[in-house]
């Protein structure tokens, strides 16, 4: 994939001063034009990989190029082609977005008649036209997020970075950057490399995702590849009458194995899929069973990461995050 | 122009328009510097009387010449200040990021400290000359003291930028500002060195400071001294700290 807009991680590894190991040999590729999404829960090792893509932090062991360039030997190659949004939108309150575009061009050497329009163009794209000649401590959260994208595309980077965009995020922000986030990849041919940990996110809008737990990636693939690869449909019943439960769960056992289900509901997995629902409704109707709620579960990617790691990833977080406790400096 | 000049260039611009937008930067370097020339220059204006005191261009020239070096010092620590909090506020990251050639962003801030320093220089100067300052030194000697003013500005962003780079906080503050006082103040502010005495008269003349406040001193009153010492001595500090500065860089981007 060398020489092309693409990412190639062999080994990749990041370990902080007191042993602390944030990421431990991960392996990914990223072909052009692809959104990779990069899913975990906080303190995963999602904000180090990015960090060391975009040369921010050097790897202590194995290997990352970027559009061909190695990081960690050809830094300035790969400063030149990527553009990234980290997490904390870095804006200085006293300046306009003029004039952080004025110094984003500059610092990427673009010429000075093209940087005004090429700004014109981006502030435009993300809506912020009207807010241009404003400092940016007055912008809400969502307008400094929209900015900050702008910014990392002010010199048509062949490969943008985005650590949690949408975090904090309101939802019609969020969509709003899907969209684009959407359109540089289709239109404009961007390969996007995606942190989050927003399942629906990754759900959404990502080609492929990589799950990562604990500085390793546990899963690789598309979403619904994944998804598919870790087990069926489930349907859930709740009865109408308390005292028919039992009886539901027999009529249920029929169609599979019991699943995790509601404290009054029974639920079972659908050995068929999705299509034996049908048949699910008949055989309750069969035996004069009245029910209160019939859901279908389609598996989800926290499924995936449940399957994987053993644990939720809402919530996963929340152990001890090496990733944060390792952003001290070393 | 080079990656290296475009991001020196984008940095010292993007520098120099915060300071000038924000009074709460600008101010206090160039109030510092008048308040010390009035209380200096006119508080203390009997001390050309004391016996031995001997500076023909008088006590107003003879005290510019501290408050025009003192500024030049404190231009180049306010920039270590700018740097400290680009870290803490997560800005230089989006400087580490987007520059190709980070050894620009260090070339950048000595350009912003060059520029504050331009900025108080001319105020100072003006302040001078309103109160009665006598210059007798010609336009070289002039140019003189200002490439001389321009060197130590450039030491002292070197030292902060380094130091800032290091620690990435503006705890790091009195480390920047202290030294600095030190230097300058272990130096013949009052009086010329040979009217010193005690510990002071044993350490000044080993002090930068001194050779730099003598041959400002010389140069403004139109005679020239120590010259070659203090340009050899400020060379040699712009090329330590440029050292120190760099490795300051290099340990900025190893810690991410």
């Amino acid at each position: 994939m060398s020489g092309s807009n693409g990412i190639v991680v062999s080994g990749l590894r990041r370990e902080f001063r007191g042993g602390i190991k944030a990421v431990q040999g991960i392996d990914l590729e990223v072909a052009p034009g692809e959104i990779y999404g990069f899913l975990g829960p906080n303190g995963a090792g999602k904000s180090t990989t990015v960090l060391m893509l975009t040369t921010l932090l050097p790897p202590t062991g194995g290997s990352a190029t970027v559009a061909g360039f190695d990081v960690a030997g050809q830094g300035a190659q790969v400063r030149r082609v990527i553009g990234a949004a980290l997490q904390e939108a870095a804006l200085d309150n006293y300046l306009t977005a003029h004039e952080h575009f004025e110094l984003q061009a500059g610092l990427h050497g673009m010429a000075r008649k093209q940087r005004r329009a090429r700004a014109v163009e981006l502030l435009e794209r993300v809506g912020l036209t009207d807010a241009a000649d404003r400092k940016i401590g007055g912008y809400s959260g969502g307008m400094r997020r929209r900015l900050d994208l702008a910014l990392a595309l002010v010199h048509r980077p062949r490969v943008l970075f985005l650590d949690e965009p949408t975090t904090g995020l309101d939802p019609q922000s969020r969509s709003a950057l899907w969209e684009e986030v959407g359109r540089l990849a289709g239109d404009e041919g961007v390969t996007v490399f995606l942190t989050t940990q927003y399942l629906e996110e990754a759900d959404v809008l990502a080609d492929r995702v990589g799950i990562i737990d604990r500085g390793r990636i546990v899963a690789e693939g598309t979403p619904n590849a994944l998804k598919a690869a870790i087990g069926q449909s489930s349907v859930e019943a709740v009865p109408a009458d308390p005292r028919d439960r039992e009886r539901l769960a027999d009529v249920l056992s029929r169609f599979g194995e019991p699943a995790s289900a509601s404290p009054k509901g029974v639920a079972v997995r659908l050995g068929g899929g999705t299509e034996e629902l049908v048949d699910v409704v008949r055989a309750l109707d069969a035996a004069e069973l009245s029910v209160a709620g019939l859901q279908v579960h389609e598996p989800s990617l926290d499924d995936v990461f449940l399957a994987k790691t053993g644990r939720s990833l809402e919530g996963a977080g929340d152990q001890p995050a090496a990733e944060e406790r390792a952003a001290v400096p070393a | 122009m080079t990656a290296f000049g475009q991001v020196a260039v984008a940095v010292a611009r993007r520098n120099l328009l915060v300071t000038f937008k924000n009074p709460a930067l600008i101010l206090p370097a160039a109030i510092f510097p008048l308040v010390f020339l009035l209380a200096f220059a006119g508080g203390l204006s009997n001390l050309a009387n004391v016996p031995g005191f001997s500076f023909p261009s008088g006590y107003t020239s003879f005290q510019f010449v501290f408050v025009f070096l003192q500024s030049a010092a404190f231009g180049g620590v306010f920039t270590g200040f700018a740097v400290a909090a680009d870290y803490e506020s997560g800005f230089a990251r989006r400087l580490m990021l987007a520059a190709p050639n980070r050894t620009g962003l260090i070339m950048g801030y000595v350009l912003a400290g060059v520029g504050r320093f331009a900025f108080t220089a001319s105020i100072v100067t003006i302040a001078g000359l309103a109160a009665g300052m006598q210059v007798d030194g010609g336009v070289v000697e002039l140019g003189g003291l200002l490439v001389l003013a321009v060197l130590v500005n450039v030491v002292a962003t070197l030292f902060g930028v380094g130091l800032c780079m290091r620690t990435q906080s503006m705890q790091s503050v009195p480390f920047l500002q202290i030294p600095v006082f030190l230097i300058l103040f272990l130096a013949p502010v009052y009086v010329p060195l040979d009217l010193l005495d005690g510990w002071i008269k044993a350490v000044a003349p080993y002090n930068p400071a001194t050779a730099f406040l003598e041959t400002g001193r010389g140069f403004i009153s139109g005679e020239p001294d120590h010259v070659l010492v203090a340009f050899a001595a400020a060379g040699a500090m712009v090329a330590l700290l440029g050292f120190y500065a760099l490795r300051g860089l290099r340990k900025a981007e190893a810690g991410g």
